[in-house]
Parts: C-alpha cells; structure tokens; sequence
C-alpha cells in the first residue's frame, strides 16, 4: 500500500508530513489520520474517538503520560485498526486532553505489524502488513 | 428577512439589501443577516453549485431554504444562485475533483491540497479526497455530519496551526 504524504498548509511554506488514515471499529465513515511517529513506543489517540466510536474505557490501564509538551490521562484498550483493507487488533491509548491534530502511531501498536517504508525523498510511504 | 406582500424580482443594485419573490413569496433578503443566520451552521454535502458565505461553501438552495423558511421543493437551483448573487455572494460550479496526490512531486509542485486546506485552519474536517466535505469546530459535529448525510470520508483530522502542531507537539 502506498500512501502520499499529507501536504498541509503553512504560514510562510506549504509542509508535508507522513500520516496514514486508520480506520477505528465504530468510526467507518472518517478514518482517522495519524502521524508516524517511530519515537513512541505506543499508539495515542484523541479520546474523543473511544467516546465516539462506544469504546469502552472503563477497564482499561490507566496512566498519567506526558507527550509532546503537555500531559493527559490515558486509557489503554485493544481495539481493531484497519489501513486500506488491512485490519489488526493494537492497544491503543486514549488519552484526554489531546491537544494535537493528528493521533499517533507507535511501535507496539502500528510498526511491529507492518513493513514499513518512509521515502522521504519521494514524500511517500510504501506500508506492507509484516508476514 | 421578511416576507414581503407583493410578487416581482427588485431591479438589482443594491448589494446588501434584496427584494425578491421566490416561490409566489416575497422576501426583503439582507447580507447581514444570510452571513449572520448561516454562521453556526454546517454547509450540507455540495453537488454542482455553490455560494461562498462566511468563507465557506454552501449548497444555494440550503441557505436559501434557511434564510426564507421554505421548502426546497418551492424554488429551483437557479433562483437560489440568482437571489444570493444578487445578495453580492460568489456563486460558482464545482469542478471535477482532483486526483490524489502524485508522491513524486515535491512541495509547492501540487499545491491544491494544501490550499484547499488552508481556510480551514485550526478546525476539524473531513475530507474526500483533496475535498473538503465539511468543517467544524468539534470533532464530534463533522462525525455528526457525515452520519446525518450518509457521506464517507477518506480522512479526518484538524488542520494543524502550524508545523510544530503538525509534529506531535501540542501548540503553543
């Protein structure tokens, strides 16, 4: 699957960032689209998407987490994740507040079930689920 | 807004106060007041036409339908897109969508997407391929959106502020 990057407006130059759109369980209609982020161990979402989609919180681990320059509480629960029409189960962290435009895609909830190729060069991302 | 008693179109001229009859009505139609009933409401799915109003798109026969209070069995596409030009709004054709992004070129090579992106700033949207079908505050108002008009989305999110809230970090 290849997947361009997401070219976004700037203030003084237009910018592209590697993001990929993830279908949540209980959200078809408007797959969310994520940031790469190979520097998280995690997959962090809006927890608005948990609320929206019934996804239920209440079991899951809790913690306090710090990322990108704030904090926020965040639930872990496994939910399925689907990209074009590859479908897996991850733990997803659902995290309140989530001040960022995009979720997260980390290494035990994205990068470890695909191959995963970033060409920067050609602002594209070539992702192949890992055999 | 108000309905009038007789039933004639006003020679045009004035650009922020309209006399129209649409559908055996009339109506006294002011820009104000279309920008200011049109403020907190979501554009509906567009299908050839639309008018520009408050920066966003809108279908003409929704906004004309909201500022008169008639159905929109009553009236026609072009007797919307006529009052509201009348009314000094853009009124314009869509034209065909654009293909999804060619990864090879560079930033600044295709610079559609983000310029179609680039009114919609700091607000959540939904978009179907470089378009976008809607935008909203919430989050919750553009899932709202797409179930209340069958509509399916390729991607959701909020467009970034700036580059540093594009880059995982929260903004400033």
């Amino acid at each position: 699957m290849r997947f361009a990057f997401k070219e976004l407006p700037g203030a003084t130059a237009d910018y592209r960032r590697p993001v990929l759109p993830v279908t949540v369980e209980g959200l078809p209609r408007a797959p969310q689209l994520c940031l790469l982020d190979t520097g998280t161990l995690h997959n962090r979402f809006g927890a608005w998407v948990a609320e929206a989609a019934g996804i239920d919180l209440a079991g899951g681990h809790r913690e306090r987490i710090a990322v990108g320059g704030f904090t926020s509480e965040a639930r872990q629960v496994s939910v399925q994740l689907t990209v074009a029409d590859h479908t897996w189960e991850a733990p997803v962290w659902f995290c309140d507040p989530w001040p960022l435009s995009f979720h997260l895609l980390g290494q035990e909830g994205f990068f470890r079930w695909f191959d995963v190729r970033i060409r920067a060069a050609r602002y594209a991302l070539d992702v192949v689920p890992a055999q | 807004m108000n309905e009038r008693g007789r039933s004639r179109w006003y020679a045009p001229g004035s650009m922020t106060q309209v006399q129209a009859t649409i559908g055996h009505r009339a109506f006294d139609l002011r820009t104000a007041d279309v920008e200011r009933t049109l403020r907190d409401v979501l554009p509906e799915p567009l299908h050839d036409h639309y008018v520009v109003i408050n920066r966003r798109r809108f279908p003409p026969k929704q906004v004309v339908s909201l500022i008169t209070g008639l159905d929109r069995a009553d009236f026609n596409t072009h007797q919307a897109r006529q009052v509201l030009r009348r009314l000094g709004f853009i009124v314009s054709r869509r034209t065909a969508p654009l293909d999804p992004a060619d990864a090879k070129a560079g930033p600044g090579a295709r610079a559609s997407e983000a310029d179609a992106l680039r009114p919609f700033v700091g607000q959540w949207v939904a978009q179907r391929g470089s378009e976008v079908l809607v935008a909203a505050k919430r989050p919750q108002d553009v899932l709202a959106w797409l179930e209340r008009h069958n509509q399916q989305a390729d991607a959701m999110f909020r467009v970034p502020v700036d580059e540093t809230d594009a880059s995982g970090m929260a903004p400033g």
